[in-house]
């Protein structure tokens, strides 16, 4: 059976190895960010950009995870989704080859602030994503249907373009400084990764995955317009606001921002007041926090720009965006999406696939889930009350669940090739 | 979901249907454990006999209609692998649903028995579950793709015949 699903260029289910490549490299890059926060603890509360560890953590997690997810995702569903397959294999290979030593190498010269690291790992990391764009492009551009979805990721496309432009140009900005503002820039780039590229696709993809996994009902289309044009004033608004340093471009930033978060929370409820599945399970609880995080990363937000006395808030704003609106979300769908997959490629000595719950390890899962939100609630206060020691605490609660997923990941792996074996 | 397609339209209902019995089982599990329900509750006996009726009739009528009309059609444009797997879950599929029928039916005869539950629950169990994720693949992967599949006449053909088979 599994040979079937080597498939032909037309086949929609691609070999399970690309997408587990992607995924469990996201595992193990997620247990290294939240290593680095271990062994640096005490840089973590004052950080307010630069190379250093923090820095290379939070690359850790932005390409390290939250990429290599959205990309492992995007290869396998968006041709299911738009009922378009690859044109080809290969490329999606290629472009993990390129992204992984690339985000090491990056996290690497970030750590030691070596500009020769940076830049080298830089081009690798956007010359894996400009085969992730170009693939996904191709995809899109043939995607006659789910418009909505489409858009979003044809939205998500050109914030990856700006990112990686800025990205490239801030790298090399370390070593010549010819860039006038660093800073702002910096903050564009950081903005257009995180609500910009992933927002768009976590926000794209959940009208389809959150409804397909809770048996919803169908969502109305037009909020999910509204949500992507309320998205691209926002960032829009973002970055006209930095770059000419008028206030006002912040302020409708900001309000555009809520706009489209809470018409994206309204169809999530939606989603979960229609549904016919009534357990969940552990993956909706994170599911389900990370879309609070969402809202109180942009109340922290509007505190930035209105310069509220909140201690270590950059730090805190961005802890909270990174690892715990986005890692929540995405750890969420992962234990999801991962024995489900994997389901659809193993076969017993039956010849009958086996159900995703015999793929499923739950004891990884339950202590993941344990340590993730001890991790985040630790962290925070940490960053808050200037605490070291709270901080590392939290860390070690995060390597504790990242060690966890890693676990879950593997063992999925290993029943997978079980099955594939027993065939 | 909304479908332009009538045959699409038509198994998302079938799937909107078999939810319900499937929802209906899984919360009498959850709700008696290993304690054996008692099958004179108004509730308990509701759900045996949707769970008698129409899972072992909805399938078997569903996945013939898929397997003859429509894997074959997605085989042919070489869309193979979801087709294939699909099969393969029905293959596991049917034997469960026939299983968790007579278990429901024997039940509502006679109730349920320290030695009749445990296998009912196990069985309804493992339903529940390759149901659910079954539904979820057919609503993501199948149903859209009827979209480009079909062209009018021949959707107008298929919903015919399948609302015929259902009468």
């Amino acid at each position: 059976m599994s040979s079937a699903f080597l498939g032909g260029a037309r086949d929609r289910l691609l070999p399970v190895s690309i997408p587990f490549r992607f995924f469990v490299s996201a595992a193990l890059f997620h247990l290294a960010a939240w290593g680095v926060l271990l062994l640096e603890a005490d840089q973590l509360g004052g950080f307010t950009g630069g190379p250093g560890p923090i820095l290379a953590a939070t690359h850790l997690a932005t390409l390290g995870v939250f990429a290599m997810t959205a990309i492992g995702a995007s290869y396998q569903l968006l041709p299911v989704v738009t009922r378009r397959p690859l044109a080809r294999d290969w490329p999606t290979r290629l472009s993990f080859w390129l992204l992984s030593p690339g985000i090491c190498l990056l996290a690497w010269g970030m750590d030691r602030s070596s500009p020769g690291a940076m830049q080298t790992g830089a081009a690798l990391v956007c010359s894996g994503l400009t085969v992730f764009a170009m693939l996904t492009a191709d995809n899109l551009r043939r995607a006659g249907s789910v418009a909505v979805v489409a858009a979003h990721g044809w939205a998500a496309l050109l914030a990856l373009v700006g990112l990686a432009v800025l990205g490239m140009l801030l790298v090399w900005d370390f070593q010549t400084g010819f860039l006038d503002d660093h800073a702002g820039l910096a903050v564009i780039h950081m903005v257009l990764a995180s609500y910009g590229f992933m927002g768009l696709l976590v926000a794209g993809f959940s009208l389809v995955l959150v409804p397909m996994f809770a048996l919803s009902r169908s969502l109305p289309q037009r909020p999910g317009w509204a949500q992507l044009v309320l998205a691209g004033v926002s960032l829009a608004s973002f970055a006209c606001g930095r770059w000419t340093g008028n206030t006002a471009f912040n302020w409708l930033a900001l309000l555009a921002g809520f706009g489209a978060a809470g018409t994206y929370l309204w169809l999530m409820r939606a989603a979960m007041a229609r549904r016919m599945r009534k357990r969940l399970g552990l993956s909706f609880v994170l599911i389900r926090a990370s879309w609070g995080l969402l809202g109180i990363s942009l109340i922290l937000g509007a505190a930035l720009l209105a310069d509220l006395p909140i201690p270590n808030a950059p730090a805190l704003f961005g802890f909270l965006l990174l690892a715990g609106w986005l890692s929540t979300f995405l750890m969420g769908i992962l234990q999801r999406i991962m024995p489900f997959l994997a389901s659809m490629h193993a076969s017993g000595k039956s010849g009958l696939p086996p159900p995703p719950s015999d793929l499923t390890p739950q004891t990884p899962l339950k202590i993941h889930a344990f340590c993730h939100f001890g991790a985040l609630a630790c962290c925070a206060a940490g960053i808050i009350m200037e605490t070291t020691a709270l901080i590392r605490l939290g860390a070690v609660f995060g390597c504790v669940g990242a060690l966890a997923f890693v676990g879950f990941a593997l063992i999925v792996l290993l029943r997978l090739r079980a099955f594939q074996q027993g065939s | 979901m909304s479908f332009t397609r009538r045959t699409a339209q038509l198994l998302h209902e079938d799937h909107q249907g078999t939810i319900e019995v499937i929802e209906a089982l899984d919360q009498l599990i959850a709700k008696a454990r290993k304690k054996a329900p008692d099958v004179s509750d108004a509730a308990v006996n509701k759900t045996l006999t949707k769970a008698s009726v129409a899972i072992e009739d909805e399938i078997s009528n569903h996945f013939a209609f898929e397997e003859n009309e429509l894997f074959t059609r997605l085989e042919e444009m070489g869309d193979v692998g979801i087709g294939e797997h699909l099969r393969s879950e029905h293959a596991a599929l049917l034997p469960l649903g026939k299983t968790v029928a007579e278990g429901a039916r024997a039940a509502l005869q006679g109730g349920f028995t320290d030695q009749t539950w445990p296998p009912f629950r196990n069985a309804a169990a493992e339903l529940i579950e390759r149901m659910f994720s079954h539904i979820q693949k057919e609503e993501m992967a199948l149903l859209p793709a009827l979209e480009d599949l079909l062209d009018p006449e021949t959707d107008m053909q298929l919903s015919s015949a399948y609302e015929a088979a259902h009468l």
